[in-house]
């Protein structure tokens, strides 16, 4: 099983790693952050901050997109090639393909999330704003959220097409990050439709905000265990449970 | 013919209907079909394009489900993990990952039909020296060309060395030369005690190498045999050939034969019956100026069995 598993992660890496998609986002996401410092007149000397903030938002944006782009068309690509002919016919448990698929794309993200901070810490160093450990917290939060939206799409990829796959997962990760205002939404509006749909987002989609611990980081609020623990909890729980309903989607399909 | 108690595939009264479009039309793709394949022989399973095949085919692979009757591999359910170990597939056309290189696409799927880590390297380089794969063998698989994709295929499918092989179409799309060579490797494996389960439209690779054959039309079984039983050495028909025909004695022995064609002072008559011969013989010794040059006796091949069987079904498809 951890064979099968591992061999279908490590093919996913491999062609994702030589795919020009990603070899593109993740040099773009470097000079994002590098160009950073045409904003500094602009800063009034908060440009360590400043700096500091787009470089770690650019690193999710790009990891995100990564997620999104590679990730919604990641099953649908084996059944378009049909490739999957060839992967069902082995000795290969569909699950173990699904949890393969979504390994594979997680080791790439992973791999992406190195380099692309490598990359920000040698442009912090450069521009010599100072370059504390304590923004790879930033970056832990990251890979957490990631472990959800790349989950998420491969759940859209096991069943739909990859712009409509793509789109969906965009829709979640929006909406995952409004839910406190879909939760003020509910309580609010006279509407019984609106309550249901929003109280329904509310539970349903994840909770993405609480991921989001940039303004902390960078401006250096002190942040207790829990700030982490919870939400990796969470990302762990949510993301085996959209697993296991791809899987089960993915079961049930013919090709 | 040896029976062995458990046939290696078994397809019982299996039937398959799909729903598509917008109104769900339903295509039947597969009605009623039963077969046995049993151990060491080539099956060949043969059909027009669009004939059901291919269903038949994913269905035995566990890709998709029959709409009624059974499919078993093993004696097992097609989907089942213990009977896909034992078995190696190429699909129709098939594509694989652009960006791995031959070695590292056939050591996957050496890793995931279970064989020991050890001995993978070592299958991997002998698939590719069978195939003479070995120059390409660290070369990115996008550039490869039909045949290279098709050899790729089989060797996918032959790395764990199975015991029943399964080719949908293997021939389609190759060279006289690499026919020849896909005939070499499935008679290969037979003698080697291997199953080989293939389905093709080319009815000359199924009379060349083939044991058994199934005959697939419009989504029914129309006959399970072995070829000479379906073949048998029966005269089909009889070609006369009578040369010196001018129009009034044409006529004549137009009536006698089924089929004629005229070519100069030559007619070429097709008869059913010695008996049918014996007349036109007759004819031309009571007509004076004629006399018949060829007598070329027709015994029935699979593409006439195959030709009758598509005129039969022909329009009944839904």
């Amino acid at each position: 099983m951890i064979d099968r598993i591992s061999g279908i992660a490590l093919n996913t890496f491999r062609e994702s790693i030589r795919d020009k998609v990603l070899v593109t986002l993740i040099v773009f996401a470097v000079v994002v952050m590098g160009s950073s410092r045409v904003i500094q007149p602009l800063a009034l000397g908060e440009e360590a901050k400043i700096i500091k903030d787009i470089g770690l938002s650019a690193i999710t944006l790009f990891c995100v997109l990564i997620s999104i782009l590679v990730g919604g068309r990641i099953v649908y690509r084996e059944v378009e090639k049909r490739t999957i002919y060839i992967m069902l016919a082995k000795p290969v448990r569909r699950w173990e393909f699904i949890v393969g698929k979504y390994l594979g794309l997680m080791t790439v993200l992973v791999v992406s999330l190195v380099v692309m901070t490598a990359a920000f810490y040698v442009i912090l160093l450069v521009l010599g704003v100072g370059a504390p450990l304590y923004l790879l917290l930033a970056v832990l939060m990251t890979l957490f959220e990631l472990a959800i939206l790349t989950a998420v799409a491969v759940l859209f990829s096991s069943f739909s097409t990859p712009i409509t796959g793509a789109v969906f997962t965009f829709a979640v990760y929006f909406v995952g990050h409004m839910s406190r205002d879909l939760k003020l939404l509910a309580a609010i509006s006279p509407s019984p439709v609106v309550k249901a749909v929003s109280y329904f987002s509310y539970y349903v989609l994840p909770n993405l905000a609480n991921f989001n611990i940039r303004p902390e980081v960078v401006y250096g609020v002190p942040l207790g265990p829990s700030a982490l623990l919870l939400p990796g909890l969470y990302a762990l729980v949510y993301t085996a449970t959209v697993l296991l309903i791809s899987t089960a989607i993915f079961n049930r399909r013919e090709f | 013919m040896s029976s062995l108690p458990e046939p290696v595939v078994s397809v019982t009264r299996l039937s398959k209907v799909y729903h598509s479009g917008f109104r769900m039309k339903r295509i039947r793709a597969l009605e009623d079909i039963s077969l046995e394949v049993e151990k060491g022989e080539i099956f060949g399973f043969l059909g027009p394009n669009g004939a059901g095949k291919t269903t038949l085919i994913k269905i035995l692979m566990g890709l998709t489900e029959p709409t009624s009757g059974t499919a078993q591999v093993f004696g097992r359910p097609p989907r089942d993990a213990k009977a896909k170990a034992r078995l190696g597939f190429l699909p129709e056309s098939p594509y694989f990952y652009d960006h791995l290189t031959a070695r590292e696409f056939l050591g996957l799927a050496a890793k995931l039909s279970g064989v020991q880590k050890s001995e993978a390297a070592g299958r991997v380089t002998g698939q590719l020296r069978l195939l003479r794969m070995e120059n390409a063998a660290d070369v990115q698989m996008r550039g490869f060309s039909r045949g290279m994709l098709q050899r790729m295929g089989i060797a996918q499918a032959l790395v764990a060395d199975p015991e029943l092989v399964v080719l949908d179409e293997p021939m389609g799309g190759l060279d006289p030369i690499g026919r020849k060579e896909f005939r070499d490797i499935i008679v290969d494996l037979r003698d080697r005690g291997k199953t080989v389960f293939f389905s093709t439209h080319i009815l000359s690779d199924v009379e060349m190498i083939c044991d058994r054959v199934g005959i697939v039309i419009a989504g029914r079984m129309v006959e399970v045999g072995r070829l000479r039983e379906i073949l048998t050495g029966d005269v089909e028909s009889i070609e006369v050939t009578v040369r010196g025909v001018t129009g009034k004695t044409q006529k004549i022995l137009e009536r006698v034969s089924q089929h004629s064609l005229k070519s100069g002072d030559e007619l070429l008559l097709t008869v059913r019956s010695e008996e049918e011969v014996d007349r036109i013989m007759a004819i031309s010794r009571e007509v004076g100026g004629i006399r018949v040059v060829g007598i070329v006796p027709h015994r029935r091949t699979l593409e006439d069995f195959f030709m009758a069987h598509v005129a039969k079904a022909g329009g009944t498809r839904d």
